[in-house]
């Protein structure tokens, strides 16, 4: 159920025109005047394209942006855009853009799209990041249609990623959620998604939705929810995914941060779920990506190398404390080991799962766990690439599916672990 | 007639019938004049005032009577022309005009004029028709029936020469070129408008006169020809009617309009379509399209609003999506399909829900234009889609539940069509006679929709304005006339919808339900909350009080 005082009597009114949808599209905002109009017309030319029968609404949640982006979501058309010329939808596509008050960040805009969607019994609901360029028309039916199919209550998708792309995602989160969740997730942070009603209204019913990781790491726990309580995944090939430049966006010592946050959430959340779940399975996919394009400047890999030989010795006390005494070795075996920076995967495993295992006990601050993790995650992106940063994408997707089953090797250890913690 | 409103049919509401399949007062099957004139009481008790009848000239019958073979009379089987005349004079005194049919375009290949046309090249009458060597003039002109016609030429193995036909082969194209062929149609129309009919439905307009290298379709001589039937109906008989037949958009049938010396009407198909799409899409947005797109019309002139007739619900003027759809909501089953179009009568059309059909009406008789209801179609008379052709839509009305309907007391074998008789829509389920007797009955509620609809001229000569409510599935207008102001609120969904309405320009006004005369609270300058159950509608007359 909707909460009752998270939607205004003045958007309750326009939701009470709209009615029932079948398709709701929502963009949460906050000063993307740059890149939301293409978003939308997107949005609204895969609508006319591949659903033109279908009853539609593409609701903006906004955080009090003052860029003009909600005008700009309400007066954005498809009629000067080539490309959508023939993209008609035989109903209206309803627009509604709305301030939500409370707490900023995605979390509560996703509260909010997740209660629109609700109200107006939306059979497949789609989120779309607004900072995204690379926004297709065709990213509305491949992330609706497998919910409309009932084949998925929950669409993840599938980017085209260089070897140096998301470091983030493909040496931690994406084999870190493989091996705990026991799904073959490629992106477990869902920049766009699609999702059913169901799902949508089973998020709007925990009881979790407020600031910290709910806030910053609310991508990671709804593909948590969805995968601990049974909303069956797919995945969906949307291409690259670029982001506008413009825009400022926190270091990395902060992502970092934010994204152990929401980790230790959701491990915490799910960890009646988890710590008995079994081997991985596979999640379907549907459509084919293109080749992967290397964007912007390669990672000043030697510089990651040298912070990991540094920040190793120096952290040595604090990771004594993180790190078991064969996983410490090793990492302090790779720091000093003369040539080519090797972190391997089975070390990689461990000291991720010792330091969540940390984290969750807490050892010591959890900045602290985070910040001795930090240089230890560069020194393992750095051995990765300097070990395929030249490969074809054959080999990488091995290495990577490598990584994920050294990721599974180890979960029944750190399982045991976290229950003895 | 006692009306002598020059501009009469803009407040006609016309009543579409087939003498052939009306009432039948001889007994050998076939609808005539003379049961024709016994049922005028019924029909004026129905509210309408204009009858429209499909064509009854001799004919083969190739295509229901529009393959005309002599425009001077009437077919025996509908009896004589005194029976005509009679008709005519008891129409009158009942204060209802009669609208008969114009084909211009072409005759059937029985008619006279084209056996003395194709007897040789040298005939006087050979250049009435167009002829042609070869096959491959006018190349890439459409074909309008595509079902059965693969070119628009077809050949004469007589005088050894193609012949052009827009329509069926046996319907050769008139030539317009030729003065002799326009002046002989003036005398059709004087021979007719001197027995008293009120104005004429002129077939297949856009199709006159044909040019090389374009669409043979609204040819600039085509509507000379138009302005020179119009300049001696006005001279002659003034105050009669002409009405296009123009399957077109608005922006392309406006030109027949000319400067209100063309046509007094013509039919705004695309209106038909919109209907049926926008109630089952449940969005107003294909009607307030259309409605937007609809150019404004000399002052003496009328739009003629219809949801059926006697021809297939055409589906020319949609977008191919469009007609997917519509096809998948109307005609799943493909033999409902015809050209580019379903042969489907309203209430089928509508899987017999009586809401909808109110719903349809409601907008019919709402929106500007005059409208046009299809006979049968006022007891939610079913059809026949295996009859063939357009004749599915075209059975016997059905009277009673007796002996064929009430229609006729010949052997039912012997019938033009076979009546209608599934459990449903079968005569014996869906009559006048039964329909009488139940109040509520559909015969009963649309005759309350007409006394409400002619009650006044808001909506026959009003203008409207589109309101822009947020809820889609709402569409609202208000039609003013004079004085005079008609909100008009239709819920185009099959569920319950809640609507607010700007009505601000409005204040001050108290609605006054049209049907039920209920009160309605003072519009103010807030928005007016209104609740709207299944493909409800409300008339409201906005009193200043």
């Amino acid at each position: 159920m909707a909460d009752e005082s998270l939607l205004s009597d003045d958007l309750l009114r326009q939701l009470v025109a709209v009615g029932h949808v079948d398709i709701l599209v929502g963009i949460p905002t906050l000063n993307n005047a740059t890149t939301v109009v293409e978003v939308v017309r997107a949005a609204q030319a895969g609508i006319g394209k591949y659903f033109p029968r279908a009853r539609s609404v593409i609701f903006n949640a906004d955080s009090g942006s003052d860029d003009g982006t909600p005008a700009l979501v309400r007066d954005a058309t498809t009629d000067d855009t080539g490309t959508v010329t023939a993209s008609r939808p035989l109903r209206t596509t309803q627009r509604i853009t709305t301030p939500y008050h409370g707490l900023p960040g995605k979390g509560s805009a996703l509260r909010m799209i997740f209660a629109v969607a609700d109200l107006l019994s939306a059979d497949a609901v789609v989120v779309l990041d607004p900072d995204v360029t690379s926004v297709e028309p065709e990213w509305i039916p491949a992330l609706v249609r497998p919910v409309l199919s009932s084949e998925a209550e929950i669409v993840a998708p599938l980017y085209s990623r260089a070897v140096s792309d998301g470091p983030l995602v493909t040496q931690l989160l994406r084999p870190l959620v493989r091996a705990a969740y026991g799904w073959r997730l490629q992106e477990p942070l869902m920049g766009e998604f699609g999702c059913s009603r169901r799902f949508a209204g089973h998020c709007l019913d925990r009881p979790s939705w407020g600031g910290g990781a709910m806030s910053d790491g609310v991508d990671l726990w709804m593909t948590g929810e969805a995968l601990a309580n049974g909303f069956r995944p797919s995945q969906t090939a949307l291409g690259p995914r670029l982001l506008a430049h413009a825009r400022k966006r926190p270091g990395l010592p902060d992502v970092f941060q934010q994204v152990m946050e929401a980790v230790s959430v959701c491990l915490e959340a799910h960890a009646g779920y988890w710590l008995t779940r079994g081997p991985a399975e596979p999640v379907p996919c549907t459509g084919a990506l293109p080749g992967a394009v290397e964007l912007g400047a390669r990672p000043d890999v030697t510089g990651m190398a040298e912070a990991f030989r540094r920040d190793v010795v120096a952290l040595h006390p604090v990771l004594a404390t993180i790190l078991s005494k064969a996983t410490l070795g090793g990492v302090s075996a790779a720091a000093a080991a003369p040539g080519p920076l090797v972190y391997s995967d089975e070390l990689w495993a461990a000291t991720v799962f010792e330091s969540l295992i940390a984290y969750h006990r807490a050892v010591m601050t959890r900045e602290h766990v985070t910040q001795s993790l930090l240089p230890l995650y560069l020194g393992r992106t750095a051995s990765f690439l300097l070990q395929y940063g030249s490969s074809g994408p054959a080999v990488v997707y091995d290495a990577l599916e490598s990584l994920g089953q050294a990721f599974e090797r180890a979960k029944p250890q750190a399982a045991a672990q976290w229950k003895k913690a | 007639m006692s009306d002598d409103d020059p501009l009469w049919y803009k407040d006609a509401v016309i009543y579409q019938l087939h003498v052939k399949t009306f009432f039948d007062s001889d007994s050998d099957g076939v609808g005539d004049f003379k049961g024709l004139t016994s049922k005028l009481d019924y029909l004026e008790g129905l509210g309408v005032n204009t009858l429209w009848l499909l064509p009854t000239f001799p004919s083969p019958f190739r295509d229901d009577g529009y393959d005309i073979a002599d425009y001077y009379s009437i077919h025996p089987m509908y009896g004589t022309m005194d029976d005509f005349k009679t008709f005519l004079a008891a129409a009158h005194d009942r204060g209802l005009r009669v609208v008969t049919e114009l084909v211009l375009n072409h005759t059937s290949d029985k008619h006279p004029w084209f056996q003395e046309a194709r007897s040789s090249r040298d005939n006087p009458r050979r250049d009435w028709y167009v002829w042609s060597d070869t096959d491959d003039r006018y190349r890439g002109v459409r074909i309008i029936f595509l079902d059965t016609e693969t070119s628009n030429w077809a050949w004469d193995p007589v005088s050894k020469q193609y012949y052009w036909h827009r329509f069926f082969s046996h319907q050769p194209d008139l030539n317009y070129d030729n003065p002799e062929v326009r002046d002989e149609m003036w005398r059709v129309m004087e021979f007719w408008a001197g027995l008293g009919v009120d104005g004429f439905r002129v077939d297949a307009v856009p199709y006159l006169v044909e040019r090389e290298g374009t669409t043979c379709e609204g040819m600039p001589e085509t509507h000379e020809v138009i302005r020179f039937l119009r300049s001696q109906l006005d001279a002659h008989f003034p105050g009669r009617m002409l009405l296009a037949e123009a399957n077109q958009v608005p922006e392309l049938v406006r030109p027949y309009f000319g400067n209100g010396d063309e046509f007094h009407m013509a039919f705004h198909f695309p209106l038909m379509t919109r209907m049926f799409m926008a109630t089952r899409l449940e969005d107003r947005g294909p009607l307030t399209d259309i409605i937007r797109r609809t150019p404004a019309l000399p002052d003496t002139c009328q739009w003629a609003v219809f949801l059926r007739n006697h021809d297939e619900l055409t589906l020319e003027m949609v977008t191919p999506e469009e007609r997917e759809f519509m096809y998948d909501e109307y005609a799943r089953d493909p033999v409902a399909r015809l050209n580019l179009g379903i042969r489907r009568r309203l209430a089928p059309l509508l899987d017999g829900d009586r809401r909808r059909v109110e719903l349809m009406n409601g907008l019919l008789m709402s929106l500007p234009g005059s409208p046009i209801v299809y006979y049968g179609d006022e007891i939610g008379m079913g059809d026949n889609v295996y009859l063939g052709d357009r004749n599915g839509v075209r059975t016997p009305m059905q009277w009673s539940g007796g002996w064929n309907g009430g229609f006729s007391s010949a052997d039912p074998e012997r019938l033009a069509f076979a009546m209608i008789s599934n459990p449903v829509y079968g005569y014996q389920a869906v009559n006048v006679l039964a329909q009488e007797r139940t109040g509520h009955s559909l015969l009963n509620w649309m005759r309350r929709l007409i006394r409400v609809r002619r009650s006044t001229r808001v909506f026959s000569r009003g203008t409207l304005t589109l309101l822009d409510p947020p809820n889609q599935r709402v569409l609202a207008y208000v039609r003013a006339y004079e004085r005079e102001q008609v909100l008009v609120v239709n819920n185009l969904a099959g569920t319950v919808q809640a609507v607010e309405l700007d009505l601000s320009s409005l204040a001050g006004a108290i609605p006054v339900e049209m049907f039920g005369q209920s009160l309605f609270p003072r519009i103010g300058t807030e928005p007016y909350l209104l609740t709207l159950g299944p493909h409800a509608f409300y008339w409201f007359r906005l009193r200043r009080l």
